[in-house]
């Protein structure tokens, strides 16, 4: 019967011909063992793709990995975190400080008010600065060129904000008379300069500028809008940082096209230009003017003091001879597209980057694999491996069985495979703490929440120790406050909450919470009652809500708990600020600016600072740490800011997870010594756990390494 | 005859008009933003989040955007938000890998099941209809993913050949004979597994069918005529329990874009499931709706399908 053999034996037929296929796949020995290659190539993997391969336009981290690679950036941060030279080889960070003169203001000790009284005024105080108060002399030390700016006239245009949504602002046409101005040169940037020199020139000398006594506007427009344009337009004092980079001769594109100044300020202008829709424009909208001074120095000058700025270079820089308005019009052209609407965001350069990092780029086959290949000419000199592929393998045991096999050359460990897997004598493995924290927060405009030591007390209630010790299989450690454990922002000196549900009962007996009869807390009759929420999916935030749960219940507190679909629960809860309390996380950037998180102007609906957090003196050194450009004293106010955090209790502070990644035992670091002699070293991680970071002089070596290598 | 398609076309096109309303409003109506406009993300200001709205016409009112996008999508300039590529040619591109999987997946599944049912169905009560439903159960109940770890750790740890991904990473400096098998072996076990689910539900369906009409007179006929019981079986009362299948077999057209998100991501195989999945997780709207479209469209041309055939192979149905 035909029919019966057809559908039984074309099944059979086609399997076999499956099978047979193994015969002709190269097995895992074959592919690392016998084959010399290999040893020339580093592979890693990663659980999504990269989106665009472009440092301007990407955030994910992917992307970023690949454009680390293909990039390089003008500074990056060395082993101790601080800022190194890369196609920059040095810079200086000074200050141009300007204040219009205030006639109407009398100086002390000058018959006159005139631009040039002001600046004899200021001499004089430079020349006997002996009696001077510290702050003071600081700051006029700090001066290095005084000069006159002459009264000058322009006229301006201005959109005004319209009252209705619908409606169209009008236009305003400004004309200003702006009075002499007195610009200052300083060695070091100084934010408490005008502070410091009112002393001088009289504490309202700057306050009562007649600013808008010096503007005409027409149409005529009301006070307040006259007062905000003065400020605006005619700003009293003005901190202009600026940023000079020298850059690194001779450094080649992996094009053969020599990189210069005029890359950088491209660079800059393909981020600001609204066409490209670069998600890193916050960064750079302090700077005022990028300037070309000669092909190997570029100046930035910001328009106010804004002290991330320097880390913000630490972006890929991109080929302006490939991307130029021009190019950018060609491309379009031959693609066939309008030119008009064609960006950078379209453009192939996307896919297929080029930069002058230490490896070229080759190959990506989406979802599969991104395949790069070393730059000979890298400034650097090339790095050892010959090869870099990145793949794409979206399932974690996948990703194990591969690297089991030898087709990964890493592996990042789960936690519970810690214990089995770093102490494995057939690798070599790494671990260090990650820059992302886990807190519960409190929604402080929320009673009982309003109360410092109510918080503090459910913190003190929960064993987070035990927490690391049996969700997170020990691979956490106990954090106290915002800031980047590894770095000097972080304040060691403040003890985590200790784990004491009698201490937690009497700190909320204090605050007026008294257990009834079957054992909740209670305040004028009404229990201690509230829900914690957070967002589904994430087993270990999940564990967390439970042992929360347990903990406060012991205590006496009546806590329900619910799980939300994490968008559900970012738009529903966290932005309408519709909660009680709740668990989250975040990733720290290194820079220690706190402003969205913790500032009391941002505790508005679809803001960060959800759980509300107002504190005067936190804001002042918020602000003080965004503007001040000397590392020690931003130290300090970090650590008096970590103080006020830890004090509040805002958020209990729970641990910041612990990552722990696995080699292959033959990759080591290949180096000359002194004398030109080939060395091996062991790969050794830098103080924040950074083990990638002498990547560029890893190799593969054909067998496990005698340990009499330096060790 | 030709009145019935037109009829059907013209039905199937208010249909899919439809179908395309409601799917644009339950996805612009579900929660979560795309990940472009991130909220929770301290580096994007309110400016750039507005940038990016108008940019993805997100400010726009909904029948506005509605046309936008379909204006888009008929011209081809649809691009996806994550990565500017055009959608059309990325879904292209992943249903060209998907196809292999799909088309092995579906050979096994409509070959084999029908022996298996119907033995069973002959047989019934028997020890082979028994253990063939215990292990039908069996497949239908053990999760898919755990089969295939199962697989994965034995061909890996036993027979040391990988199985990841669409061909052997690595291979590209290969003959070509060895680059076709690679790809081959590659196939089989996502194939596989796909198909043995698929396999253990349509038996079922197989053997209960031919239950049905194995009782009718016209099978015991047939046995009494003396045919050898391979024409009774496969001939007589085959054909007529064929029916329901011409239905089913319509309807996995649609199966062609839909693909398989979970032996794709385990197999790391660059396919149509999971590049839909990981657009839905980055609410990446123009390439979850326009997937969404060309599967409702396979459905309605599947449907048409079937009910074509039913003309064919129904000798009673008469327009």
């Amino acid at each position: 019967m035909t029919i019966k053999r057809a559908l039984i034996f074309a099944p059979i037929i086609l399997i076999i011909f499956l099978l047979q296929s193994y015969f002709w796949v190269p097995t895992y020995e074959q592919q690392t063992k016998g084959n010399p290659e290999r040893l020339h190539e580093y592979i890693t993997a990663s659980t999504g793709d990269a989106t665009l391969l472009n440092p301007i336009l990407s955030t994910d981290a992917t992307s970023s990995q690949i454009e680390g690679l293909v990039f390089d950036a003008l500074i990056d941060y060395n082993e101790e975190l601080q800022f190194r030279g890369r196609l920059a080889t040095s810079w200086e960070v000074y200050e141009e400080a300007y204040f219009y003169v205030n006639e109407r203001v009398k100086i002390p000790g000058s018959p006159d008010n005139s631009a040039g009284a002001v600046v004899e005024v200021l001499r004089k105080a430079m020349r006997t600065t002996g009696s001077l108060a510290p702050g003071l002399k600081g700051s006029l030390e700090n001066i290095e060129e005084i000069s006159i700016e002459p009264p000058r006239e322009f006229t301006t245009v201005k959109q005004e904000k319209p009252a209705k949504k619908d409606k169209k602002g009008r236009e305003l046409k400004i004309l200003v008379k702006a009075p002499a101005r007195i610009k200052l040169r300083l060695s070091k940037v100084d934010q408490d300069l005008f502070k410091n020199l009112e002393g001088l020139l009289g504490s309202t000398y700057f306050s009562s500028l007649p600013g808008a006594s010096c503007l005409s506007i027409s149409p005529p427009v009301d006070r307040e809008e006259l007062a905000a344009c003065a400020m605006e337009f005619l700003p009293p004092t003005e901190h202009n940082p600026v940023l000079v980079f020298y850059l690194r001769p001779n450094v080649k594109f992996q094009d053969g096209h020599i990189f210069d100044a005029y890359d950088v300020k491209f660079t800059f202008e393909a981020i600001m230009n609204p066409k490209n829709l670069s998600p890193r424009v916050a960064d750079y909208e302090p700077v005022k003017s990028v300037e070309v001074i000669d092909p190997l120095t570029v100046r930035m000058v910001y328009k106010r003091l804004y002290s991330p700025a320097l880390g913000t270079w630490g972006m890929g820089i991109l080929p302006e001879h490939l991307l130029n308005q021009a190019a950018i019009e060609k491309e379009a052209v031959r693609l066939g597209k309008d030119p008009k609407t064609f960006s950078l965001r379209q453009s192939s350069f996307n896919r297929h980057p080029i930069g002058c990092g230490p490896f070229v780029f080759t190959k990506w086959e989406s979802d599969q694999f991104i395949n790069l290949t070393r730059y000979e000419d890298y400034w650097e000199g090339p790095p050892n491996y010959k090869r870099f592929m990145f793949r794409i393998v979206p399932d974690l045991l996948t990703q194990e069985m591969e690297f089991y096999s030898g087709t990964l050359d890493n592996y990042s460990v789960q936690p519970h495979q810690v214990k089995r897997l770093a102490n494995d004598p057939k690798y070599q493995s790494f671990s260090g703490t990650s820059f992302g924290y886990s807190y519960i927060g409190y929604n402080m405009r929320r009673k009982p929440f309003d109360d410092q030591r109510v918080r503090r007390a459910l913190g003190m209630a929960i064993d987070i120790g035990k927490i690391i010790d049996y969700v997170l299989y020990g691979q956490g450690e106990r954090i106290t406050g915002p800031f980047v454990k590894q770095t000097d922002f972080y304040n060691h000196n403040i003890k985590p909450l200790p784990y004491d549900p009698e201490g937690a009962l009497k700190l909320l007996g204090e605050a007026g919470w008294k257990r009834n009869q079957s054992g909740w807390l209670e305040k004028d009759g009404k229990r201690l009652q509230f829900t914690l929420i957070t967002n589904s999916g994430n087993d270990i935030r999940k564990a967390i809500l439970a042992i929360a749960q347990d903990a406060w219940k012991q205590i006496g507190v009546d806590v329900r708990t619910d799980m939300l679909e994490w968008s559900v629960f970012i738009q529903e809860r966290v932005h309408k600020l519709d909660f009680d309390a709740l668990i989250l996380g975040w990733v720290m950037g290194i820079d220690p600016d706190l402003y969205q998180i913790w500032n009391s102007s941002q505790t508005h609906p679809n803001q960060l600072n959800f759980v509300g957090f107002k504190n005067k003196e936190a804001d002042n050194l918020i602000v003080r740490i965004r503007r001040e450009y000397d590392h020690k004293r931003q130290v300090e106010d970090c650590h008096k800011l970590h103080a006020i955090i830890a004090k509040e209790q805002p958020y209990t502070f729970l641990y910041v997870g612990k990552w722990t990644a696995i080699l292959d035992k033959r990759i080591v670091i290949k180096d000359l010594d002194d004398d030109g002699n080939m060395l091996y070293k062991k790969i050794k991680p830098t103080k924040t756990g950074n083990y990638n970071f002498h990547f560029n002089r890893w190799i593969k070596i054909p067998q496990m390494p005698e340990m009499a290598l330096d060790g | 005859m030709l009145s019935f398609i037109g009829r059907s076309i013209i039905q199937k096109i208010v249909t899919l008009f439809f179908v395309s309303v409601v799917s644009f409003l339950i996805i612009h109506l579900a929660p979560g933003k795309p990940s472009q406009i991130d909220p929770l993300n301290p580096k994007f200001t309110p400016e750039i989040l507005e940038r990016f709205r108008q940019e993805f016409h997100l400010d726009k009112p909904l029948y506005v955007q509605y046309l936008l996008f379909y204006k888009g999508l008929f011209t081809g300039e649809t691009v996806s938000w994550k990565d500017n590529q055009s959608v059309l040619k990325k879904i292209w591109e992943r249903f060209l890998n998907s196809l292999p999987l799909f088309i092995v997946g579906t050979i096994l599944t409509w070959t084999l099941s029908f022996p298996v049912g119907i033995r069973s169905a002959i047989f019934r009560g028997g020890f082979y209809d028994r253990s063939a439903t215990f292990i039908s159960y069996l497949l239908i109940s053990v999760p898919g993913f755990f089969v295939a770890y199962i697989l994965i750790i034995l061909v890996v740890t036993q027979l040391h050949v990988p199985v990841f991904g669409m061909e052997t990473f690595g291979l590209q400096m290969a003959s070509w004979p060895t680059k076709l098998m690679d790809r081959v072996w590659h196939l089989l076990l996502p194939s596989v597994l796909g198909a043995t689910g698929g396999i253990a539900v349509l038996s079922r369906y197989v053997r209960s069918q031919m239950l049905e009409v194995e009782g009718q007179d016209y099978v015991r006929t047939a046995k009494a005529k003396g045919l050898p019981p391979d024409q009774v079986h496969y001939k007589h009362a085959l054909r007529n329990a064929l029916l329901p299948f011409v239905t089913m077999f319509g309807l996995i057209l649609p199966g062609l874009i839909g693909g398989s998100v979970i032996i794709e991501s385990i197999f790391a195989w660059p396919g149509m499931g999971r590049m839909a999945y990981e657009a839905i997780l980055a609410r990446d709207y123009p390439v979850i709706l326009t997937v969404n479209f060309i599967s409702a469209v396979l459905v309605l041309a599947g449907t048409f399908v079937s009910d074509l055939l039913y003309l064919v192979v129904d000798p009673r149905i008469r327009l």
